[in-house]
């Protein structure tokens, strides 16, 4: 089984440094191979909406850089984790760019969920079961609540934790997450 | 005088942008003598490496006016970049923030403007974190419309919510207080099924003007 692991290189803390540890070492005891993916600002060019991905090159985006081994990685993973810097309730720049440009993994057309809302069906029948490790130094109430919401609001199979720097925080908080695909739908 | 920043943030490069287009609306509302605007178009900023001038525009705004279309629920990455840097900057150069006012106009293709809320409390938690004042924000569904369709019969009233909505955040620059005000959300009246369909024909069609068969657009390249 494969874990692939998506970090910040601009967000490289102490708090960062513990965190990584604590995930490859729970990883490697639950028998994973993991590939570690780190973006610095340079390594991503910007997605400029021009949907290629869709109806130019379906599946995979039109500018060949870092993005298309993340998306190669990201579809052959059993689960993915980010390890996300929260800015403003959100994710780090770095880290927003590989999830805008992860949009070749789905299909362009409308669809109704269960909720009324509109969706994007799946273009695969599995995808990685994806897990945000929020972390940040004196990270507020409102923007945990936020990077909650934008995570899961609207989709499904998404887990949320922010990192305490405590012992077996990473054991503990992942014992009740199966750790394996899941369907396709949002 | 009050100095109005207008920031653009499409991420699209040459193509006609919603939310660049919106701005030109407003922008040419502000036309009070009490009233100084700036543009700032985030992709060119960064491309051409003129964000340090950008940023110390911004940071002698009384007011802020920030649109962009919503990507994956939240800001695009390369507005994400133009903020964080932002802050950074007013760090690094110890600027102290003015009472500036923040509004934001987001709009999206899905046809409920209620998703783009995330996105309007990201600009919110940015506004906290230079300590700024975020007012409110119009969110925008069935943004893809507006322009394809916009000399529509059926899209006046949407223009004449849109159109007042500008007004609104004019009066409010203009204003010394600080009363709250509801975000306010623009829908485009049409039927969703309809919408769904002319959307996914779409799709279909652009495909096709790249030589691609409708089975081309399922294709999985990565499993």
């Amino acid at each position: 089984m494969k874990a692939t692991i998506i970090t910040d290189k601009e967000y490289s803390s102490e708090t960062f440094q513990k965190l990584q540890v604590s995930i490859v070492t729970f990883l490697k005891t639950k028998g994973f191979e993991t590939e570690f993916i780190n973006i610095g600002r340079d390594d991503l060019t910007y997605c400029m909406g021009c949907f290629g991905c869709w109806i130019q090159k379906p599946g995979e985006c039109v500018m060949n850089d870092l993005m298309t081994k993340i998306n190669q990685e990201y579809m052959n993973s059993a689960t993915v984790i980010y390890l996300c810097p929260v800015i403003f309730g959100q994710f780090s720049a770095n880290i927003k760019n590989a999830i805008d440009r992860s949009l070749p993994n789905m299909l362009p057309f409308f669809e109704t969920r269960q909720d009324g809302s509109t969706m994007h069906p799946p273009r695969y029948i599995s995808y990685p079961k994806l897990i945000m490790i929020g972390y940040g130094d004196n990270l507020s109430e409102e923007d945990r609540q936020l990077f909650t919401d934008i995570n899961k609001k609207h989709r499904s199979h998404i887990e949320v934790l922010f990192y305490q720097n405590t012992e077996n925080y990473i054991r503990d908080a992942f014992s009740d997450i199966k750790l394996e695909k899941v369907g396709g739908h949002l | 005088m009050k100095n109005v920043v207008l920031i653009s943030a499409s991420p699209k490069m040459a193509e006609q942008s919603l939310s660049k287009y919106l701005l030109e609306i407003l922008e040419g509302m502000v036309n009070s003598p009490s009233l100084k605007k700036n543009t700032i178009d985030v992709r060119k900023s960064i491309s051409h490496h003129t964000t340090d001038e950008d940023f110390t525009i911004l940071s002698q705004a009384d007011a802020l006016v920030i649109a962009f279309p919503l990507y994956f629920f939240c800001l695009p990455g390369i507005l994400t970049r133009f903020l964080e840097d932002y802050l950074n900057f007013m760090k690094k150069h110890e600027i102290q923030s003015k009472p500036m006012k923040v509004y934001t106009i987001v709009n999206c293709g899905f046809p409920e403007p209620g998703i783009n809320l995330e996105a309007a409390r990201v600009i919110q938690s940015f506004s906290h974190h230079i300590h700024a004042y975020f007012r409110f924000a119009i969110m925008i569904g069935g943004g893809g419309m507006l322009l394809e369709a916009k000399d529509a019969p059926f899209l006046k009233k949407t223009w004449r919510n849109l159109n007042d909505a500008f007004a609104k955040i004019l009066q409010d620059i203009q204003s010394d207080t600080f009363d709250d005000i509801e975000n306010i959300c623009i829908s485009v009246k049409f039927p969703r099924r309809l919408y769904f369909m002319m959307g996914n024909h779409n799709w279909k069609s652009l495909a096709k003007q790249n030589g691609l068969k409708k089975k081309d657009l399922y294709f999985t390249p990565y499993q």
